[in-house]
């Protein structure tokens, strides 16, 4: 089946079409033209797309459409209340929920949830009033609530990841959240090892394997096999840095996995002067460097929201503007350039 | 009556609609007259800080800010702030 990428950028969202192959490309006219994207799902449920919408005037929305981008609906009073003394800053990423529900990560470091497709959102209490709040400090991009992780086996069991707050489980439902960050560094913080406090860039669970989770880190590449309990760390098995912020896995397979390391977090462009991905099939024991179809020069970058895969293929899109898709064996293939500044990508399928 | 002219980023969100003719004794209450308010004001009910709004070629913040009378005027245009990229 075909493929389209929902690729939001700086100025607006491209929907971009590939092939069964993922060998043929094309883009179509820029949708949401004002606003910079940073993430969009279609809803596997209704189809339904819902895009997270940030503008530097207007503020923070989420839109949805029922018609494939042609007219949307904005939420409506989408904000934190007033007691929390806290406002909204920007919506990151939505996710589909079980039981028709959506969730939404936002700046700074909050969660809502819809029950009504997207009109309205609830923020999550628990995590509004973490004790460990006042520890969190934002990230360069904000205190983004940026992973929203739910557990196929067990709908009350769900993650958070924050930059630059760490990683959390709920095991109730949302009710309550346990800050999983053991043995993750911090190595901006006067103490390296602390219990909150770690900037994750991305993290995702493995949908076959749920108990094992993966995290691109501001301070390396980690695994865990327990739900979060315990991480090992993966970068030092042959990576050039542990800083990045892309990642993407294999639905067929617990332990391959996709990363697309930067130089440093002082010096956040693509490792060695040249645009590689890097991917392990052995869970993190050891990493090789795909670059067949990929420039040999490039300073660039894959932002947080910047990579998805499917079953078929892996996808990322590049602050240069450039989509790139495997499309056999391990060729990458140009899906698009010259867009925008690249600030998401996620894989949908549907017949045109 | 007065006619309110938005940008087209907003006017988007207006389903395509730039002007708007209301009733409306101040700028404010022109304002949250409008299908994009929310865009307009944060969740405290607070004008975002990079709106700027002209009555009649003036800015409102030299003569009452949202209080602004609009008795006798005939055009309020929203504005974003201009910045560069």
């Amino acid at each position: 089946m075909g493929v389209v990428l929902l690729v939001g950028t700086r100025k607006g969202l491209f929907l971009v079409h590939g092939d069964d192959s993922r060998s043929s490309w094309t883009v179509d006219e820029p949708l949401l033209t004002g606003w910079e994207v940073f993430h969009t799902i279609r809803d596997p449920r209704d189809g339904a797309l819902y895009a997270a919408a940030n503008n530097f005037v207007y503020g923070a929305t989420v839109l949805r459409s029922d018609d494939l981008g042609q007219t949307w609906e904005r939420a409506e009073g989408l904000g934190l209340p007033e007691e929390s003394e806290l406002k909204l800053e920007k919506a990151w990423h939505v996710e589909p929920g079980s039981n028709g529900e959506l969730y939404l990560g936002a700046a700074p470091g909050v969660l809502f949830h819809s029950d009504d497709r997207g009109t309205t959102w609830t923020v999550n209490q628990g995590l509004l009033e973490h004790p460990t709040r006042e520890r969190w400090q934002p990230g360069a991009g904000g205190m983004c609530c940026h992973s929203i992780q739910l557990d196929p086996s067990d709908p009350q069991r769900m993650y958070v990841g924050i930059s630059a707050a760490g990683v959390f489980r709920t095991e109730d439902g949302g009710e309550s959240w346990t800050p999983l960050n053991k043995d993750v560094a911090a190595d901006f913080m006067p103490e390296k090892y602390p219990e909150v406090g770690q900037c994750v860039h991305k993290l995702l669970l493995h949908p076959a394997r749920p108990e094992r989770l993966w995290q691109q880190n501001h301070c390396g590449v980690y695994r865990s096999d327990d739900r979060g309990e315990n991480w090992e760390r993966l970068d030092g098995n042959g990576l050039p840095s542990g800083f990045g912020f892309g990642l993407a896995l294999d639905p067929d397979d617990p332990d391959t996995a996709f990363v697309v390391p930067e130089e440093a977090d002082e010096n956040r462009v693509t490792a060695g002067g040249r645009l590689g991905v890097y991917r392990t099939r052995d869970a993190g024991a050891s990493w090789e460097l795909l670059t067949d179809g990929l420039p040999d020069q490039a300073w660039t970058g894959v932002l947080r929201e910047g990579m998805s895969f499917d079953a078929d293929s892996v996808y990322f899109g590049t602050q240069g503007g450039s989509v790139f898709a495997i499309a056999d064996g391990d060729r990458w293939v140009e899906a698009a350039s010259y867009l925008p500044p690249i600030l998401s990508v996620e894989a949908a399928e549907w017949s045109r | 009556m007065v006619q309110v002219v938005l940008p087209g980023i907003l006017a988007a969100q207006a389903g395509g609609r730039k002007r708007f003719e209301l009733d409306a004794a101040t700028v404010e209450d022109a304002l949250r007259a409008l299908p994009v308010a929310d865009l307009l004001f944060d969740e405290r009910g607070q004008l975002r800080p990079l709106v700027n709004v002209y009555v009649d070629g003036r800015d409102m913040r030299e003569d009452g800010s949202l209080g602004m009378a609009l008795a006798g005027a005939s055009e309020v245009r929203v504005v974003g702030a201009v910045a560069g990229g």
